[in-house]
């Protein structure tokens, strides 16, 4: 039976955890607060230490807090995060998003910095400045990163924040002997605009019911009994963080999947384990290839999309090749699941824009947190609400404090079983 | 062998408007047996080539056939191309042609058009027979962001 205005509009008879708020999709007063309340104080991934693999190499990060940032490696070998503002007159400091410099130079005026923030050239500086201000009082303004889970640089633009591993916690623990036993590289790197919701596109990494939109996950999952699809269990982890017990992918069933028997180190052959970490980052394995996903905001309605694919640092030329294809028959920007995953998520960011009187989003699915449960997206939500101190099925309602996260003492984890 | 440069321009050109009507048949009867097809792209960002699409003839063949399968966008691509050089290799009886193209993308809705992707072909052309044959196909696409991509090869 269709709806009138009022049954359309009103709450789904379900707890409140069931159902969201179309309005944290669309609102911009809502993404505003998201930028304060989480973005300025996440740990973000931000690159791959194999992207300044040298001494001086630089490459930028577009933080979702709004802020630019340039990620350099020392002389030392440490990697350090400035902001990418120089601090005279506040000229970007460095143009392009990768490179090797001894000193970052300002085009403006040649104020020049080393790997370690400091200033160590003002072009005239007594002349102007006399003694006034000096090259230690410019320095680049630093912050905190670190380098881990597999070699990626994360960064926190909060100066109090707690460790990373106190973000991650065990979410990523049965992921580590992949991430750990070689050094990764990234092969590509690659990025898509798109008009939606950050928190509609990761939902779609947090739910695999959705798998009758991939014709390609359907036939090598979903019809194959003995894939062990059907008992991927969710295990949902502390700070809104989730994992997706592994399964075999059944590449056979797709004609022209031309997917190799490459493997990964530790891996199960054609295993597949994936882990969605909040606020939007998701790292996703799958046979011989890793997919790390990281999402940065541009509005209420726009996300910048971050795709890196990686191989093994050690790999020969023909091994990265065999990779870089058993990755484009899916995930590339003409594989088959990507474009079908981002065909389907804009959909979601159109139809549900500012005004379009959408109804409250379902998230309802209950299946003993197997792989067609919504408990991803549920979890994530709780996660999303602390933080904000906003109720995510309602968004008007206040609920206790956000969440610090220095200071906030973590979930108790779930009781779901450990992925298979 | 033909070096009649005309001839290998129209079959450039020819493989453009039928991949814009995705006449596949079409497509494939101007390619060899031996047909190979890469797409790639230069990432800026970590200083390296990036092979997206790499396919023998056999497995382009299932592509096509796959395609229908796959929910996809399905707004016309119109690929707009202009041959820049046209260099002969004697010996092997080929040529070797570089193609600037600008692939555009047309809304179905309402009809606006805006520019998909900018590259260049890079192809190999048998010059053995009586038409010339596509062997070769190299796209090096500049245009990197592809909003939510496409499943319809370049
Ligand atoms: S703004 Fe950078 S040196 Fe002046
Ligand atoms: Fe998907």
């Amino acid at each position: 039976m269709s709806r009138n205005s009022k049954q359309w509009t009103q709450k789904p008879n379900l707890p409140s955890t069931h159902y969201a708020d179309p309005k944290i999709y669309s609102d911009p007063a809502i993404f505003e607060e998201e930028k304060e309340k989480i973005f300025k104080k996440v740990w973000m991934l931000a690159a791959h230490e194999s992207e300044v693999a040298n001494p001086h190499d630089f490459r930028t990060y577009e933080h979702p807090g709004g802020t630019r940032l340039v990620i350099m490696r020392g002389e030392d070998m440490k990697i350090r995060t400035f902001y990418n503002i120089c601090p005279h007159r506040g000229n970007l400091l460095v143009y392009e998003p990768s490179g090797n410099a001894k000193k970052l130079v300002c085009i403006f005026h040649q104020w020049a910095f080393d790997a370690k923030g400091d200033c160590v050239d003002i072009p005239r500086g007594k002349a102007g400045y006399q003694d006034r201000i000096c090259e230690s009082d410019v320095g680049l303004r630093e912050v905190k990163t670190e380098v881990g889970y597999g070699g990626f640089v994360w960064v926190n633009l909060d100066d109090s924040c707690a460790p990373l591993s106190a973000h991650i916690g065990s979410a990523l623990d049965y992921m580590m002997p992949e991430l750990e036993t070689e050094p990764l590289e990234v092969l590509w790197y690659y990025q898509a605009t798109l008009r939606t919701n950050f928190k509609l596109i990761h939902d779609t990494n947090q739910e695999f019911y959705h798998d009758y939109l991939h014709y390609h996950n359907r036939i090598t999952g979903m019809l194959d009994p003995k894939s062990g699809y059907f008992q991927r269990r969710y295990t949902a982890f502390p700070n809104g963080h989730a994992s997706v017990g592994s399964m075999n992918v059944s590449y056979d069933a797709y004609t022209g999947s031309g997917h190799s028997a490459l493997g990964w180190p530790k891996l199960p052959p054609n295993g597949w384990k994936l882990v969605d970490l909040f606020p939007c980052i998701t790292y996703n394995l799958r046979t011989s290839v890793l997919r790390i996903d990281s999402y940065i905001p541009l509005g209420p309605d726009r996300v910048l999309l971050e795709f890196r694919i990686l191989g093994l640092k050690s790999d020969t030329p023909e091994v990265r090749k065999q990779r870089e294809k058993d990755a484009a028959t899916i995930w590339s920007p003409f594989g088959r699941n990507l474009h079908e995953d981002l065909l389907a998520s804009s959909g979601q960011g159109m139809a549900m824009a500012r005004g379009s009187d959408p109804m409250y989003v379902l998230h309802a699915r209950e299946e003993d947190n197997l792989i067609h449960d919504e408990v991803g997206m549920r979890h994530y939500l709780e996660e999303w609400s602390a933080w904000m101190g906003r109720s995510s099925s309602d968004s008007t309602r206040k609920i206790a404090d956000s969440k610090p996260q220095a200071t906030a003492p973590a979930h108790q984890e779930q009781d779901v079983a450990q992925p298979a | 062998m033909n070096t009649d440069r005309t001839t290998v321009e129209e079959l450039v050109y020819q493989t453009c408007t039928a991949l814009d009507r995705n006449d596949y048949s079409e497509f494939l009867g101007l390619c060899d047996q031996q047909f190979e097809y890469k797409v790639t792209a230069f990432s800026p960002e970590i200083r390296k080539d990036m092979t997206w699409l790499d396919h023998n003839r056999a497995e382009m063949e299932e592509l096509f056939h796959t395609l229908p399968k796959h929910n996809s966008d399905h707004a016309p691509l119109t690929r707009n191309a202009v041959v820049y050089k046209v260099s002969y290799d004697n010996d092997k009886k080929q040529a070797n042609v570089v193609t600037a193209l600008q692939i555009f993308r047309t809304n179905l809705d309402g009809g606006a058009t805006q520019v998909f992707a900018v590259g260049k072909y890079y192809d190999t052309v048998s010059l053995d027979q009586d038409k010339p044959i596509l062997v070769k196909r190299h796209v090096k696409l500049d245009t990197r962001d592809l909003g939510w991509g496409n499943h319809i090869p370049i």
